[in-house]
């Protein structure tokens, strides 16, 4: 069985908005000198595919990544945790709208040679669209289901266990599909092993060029029409509440909240 | 002028709360482009769903309850939107950012040659052209879009909101059956079972006072301390999503850019430290109170009430204080 994972490498969201900025000219993040990081929901997705490889026995599992050359430090982390192959469409995918994008990831995947399975964090980090799972589904004609967590082989294919704001479902998956991978307390990322990651330092990655992939995809431009990019105004500090114990913290607290009419 | 599409799922013949807040606004959207709003119900309490849509603005009710609705809600739901978008040709698709709506949502768009905006908080209208706005970035930046396309697709979150004035309601309006050639999809997922969580006191969306923890608990056994906060206030128990990575609490607890969204008249934040995805989520609460060790913690900059401390000598004092004062 083949799948493939896709893989975004974004500003940490760990950042403090403090260090986020917006260049109002061209709407784009200020983020040059930022840390980035393998997109939350993409690294939870890795994690279930390298499960999925543990209960199957034996999981071809490839690394997607679409960005320009820093993109690679992704597809690296990924063959550190034991990923068979890494390809990296190369471009500057940054005022890609999100239908764009998938059809550029559809088209490599098709290059890659058609998989069993496609694995993608249920949103990225960054801009958070939430559609390119669901855009790449619709490119390979294939089924999508989101929000998984969990995916573990069954007579019918896998069971996934999908996670939704009221409760969680289970549902029995032919393949091929997409799946969309949201976090859940089982699926944070492993780290990698110190000799892995210094093997994954000398692998060659499948470099394919974005506009030989994009076709029409590009031509029209994107459609989203970006408007505006700005940083919320930031509210006033809080008002700290004294005392010198915590019992009188809490009595202080009961007092205001009563007086705010709040209980 | 264009006709404007809504689509909710409807399971028990009563349309959830956010279902009826989308009609409301998608009934909004319609006036602004001139249109008509259709509603599509969803589901197996399709039927009975009609009257409320009507009164939410509602000019045409459809309802699908095909079988294969239950087996794949996200592949036959889609197909019956399509269907739908088909019969109405709309300007603009409106469906709740929950689960089944953020599943519809790009894969009808992609159908439909739509432009998709996802988890809109605000929309305005001008020359017949929608734009929507969205956090990115984790709550870092809000995005306006202003699709080019002949038609968009949004989901919305609770409280999103328009330029307000009056929505007529429409309680004369007609009611068909959707008719789908619906045969099931080679490939499509199959749901074998759901499990709904059960959970002592209000539900988080609709409480009045939400207790939220994050890391800073420390443990599971943190949220004990919160769930007896919660009972004492009357209110509900939620979480970071930092707590729900460490398993300390259920997804469902989980508040933020992907988890709920919630807006009490009361947010206590226990050891969050108030990422920006997570204040997406709360942010709309009318008083927050924070308690953290840190005084440089980002929640302070958001909260009203900041208590600098040890959550385990506060909590449990605060709840004592709070039931005496009921007694």
């Amino acid at each position: 069985m083949h799948a493939v994972v896709l893989l975004k490498r974004v500003p940490d969201p760990e950042l403090p908005p403090s260090a986020f900025s917006v260049d109002p000219e061209t709407l784009r993040a200020e983020v040059g000198r930022t840390p980035h990081v393998l997109s939350s929901f993409d690294a939870n997705a890795l994690e279930v595919a390298l499960q999925l490889r543990e209960a199957l026995g034996s999981l071809r599992i490839s690394a997607l990544s679409l960005g320009p050359a820093a993109a690679e430090e992704v597809l690296r982390k990924a063959l550190a945790l034991t990923a068979d192959d890494a390809w990296h469409v190369l471009g500057d995918d940054e005022d890609l709208d999100p239908g764009q994008a998938g059809a550029v990831l559809a088209a490599a995947i098709r290059r890659l040679g058609l998989p069993d399975l496609v694995l993608a964090g249920r949103q990225s980090a960054d801009w958070e669209a939430g559609q390119v799972g669901g855009v790449v589904a619709e490119e390979l004609g294939w089924p999508c289901l989101p929000f998984v967590s969990r995916l573990r082989p069954s007579s019918a294919g896998l069971e996934a266990l999908q996670r939704l704001e009221g409760g969680e479902a289970v549902y029995e998956l032919a393949l091929p599909a997409v799946v969309t991978v949201t976090n859940d307390a089982g699926n944070g990322l492993r780290p990698a092993r110190i000799r892995d990651v210094l093997a994954a330092r000398a692998r060659t990655l499948e470099v394919l060029e974005l506009s030989a992939l994009a076709g029409g995809a590009l031509g029209r431009g994107p459609a989203r029409g970006l408007l505006g990019l700005s940083v919320p105004a930031g509210r006033a500090r809080a008002e700290f509440l004294g005392g010198a114990s915590g019992r009188e913290q809490a009595l202080e607290l009961a007092r205001r909240l009563r007086q705010l009419g709040a209980v | 002028m264009a006709d404007v599409l809504v689509g909710l799922w409807v399971e028990d013949g009563t349309v959830p709360a956010l279902g009826l807040e989308v009609t409301r606004t998608a009934a909004g959207v319609a006036a602004a482009l001139g249109g008509r709003l259709t509603a599509l119900t969803l589901g197996a309490g399709a039927l009975g769903a009609s009257d409320a849509l009507h009164l939410a603005g509602a000019a045409q009710v459809l309802r699908c309850s095909c079988p294969l609705l239950a087996r794949s809600p996200g592949e036959a739901g889609l197909r019956a939107l399509e269907a739908a978008a088909a019969l109405v040709r709309p300007g603009a698709v409106l469906l709740a950012a929950d689960g089944l709506g953020r599943d519809w949502a790009p894969r009808l768009a992609w159908r439909l040659g739509a432009v998709m905006v996802g988890e809109v908080v605000r929309w305005r209208c001008e020359a017949g052209r929608i734009t929507f706005e969205r956090s990115v970035y984790g709550g870092k930046a809000v995005a306006a879009f202003r699709p080019a396309t002949e038609s968009v697709v949004a989901t919305l979150r609770p409280g999103a909101a328009g330029p307000g004035g009056a929505v007529p309601a429409a309680p004369a309006g007609t009611d068909a059956e959707l008719e789908l050639p619906l045969a099931a999809g080679a490939g499509w997922p199959v749901l074998l079972r759901r499990e709904r969580e059960e959970r002592e006191g209000p539900a988080l969306e609709e409480a009045r006072v939400v207790v939220a923890g994050g890391r800073g608990l420390g443990g599971r056994e943190g949220f004990a301390s919160l769930l007896e906060l919660a009972r004492a206030l009357g209110g509900a128990v939620g979480s970071s999503r930092a707590a729900v990575d460490e398993g300390w609490a259920p997804p469902s607890w989980q508040i933020g850019q992907t988890g709920k969204s919630v807006a009490p008249d009361l947010y206590v934040a226990v050891g969050i430290s108030g990422a920006s995805q997570h204040l997406v989520g709360c942010g709309r609460a009318k008083t927050i109170v924070a308690i953290n060790q840190d005084p440089e913690a980002p929640i302070f900059d958001h909260a009203h009430l900041g208590l600098v401390g040890d959550y385990r000598e506060i909590v449990p004092h605060l709840t004592a204080a709070l039931r005496e004062g009921r007694d």
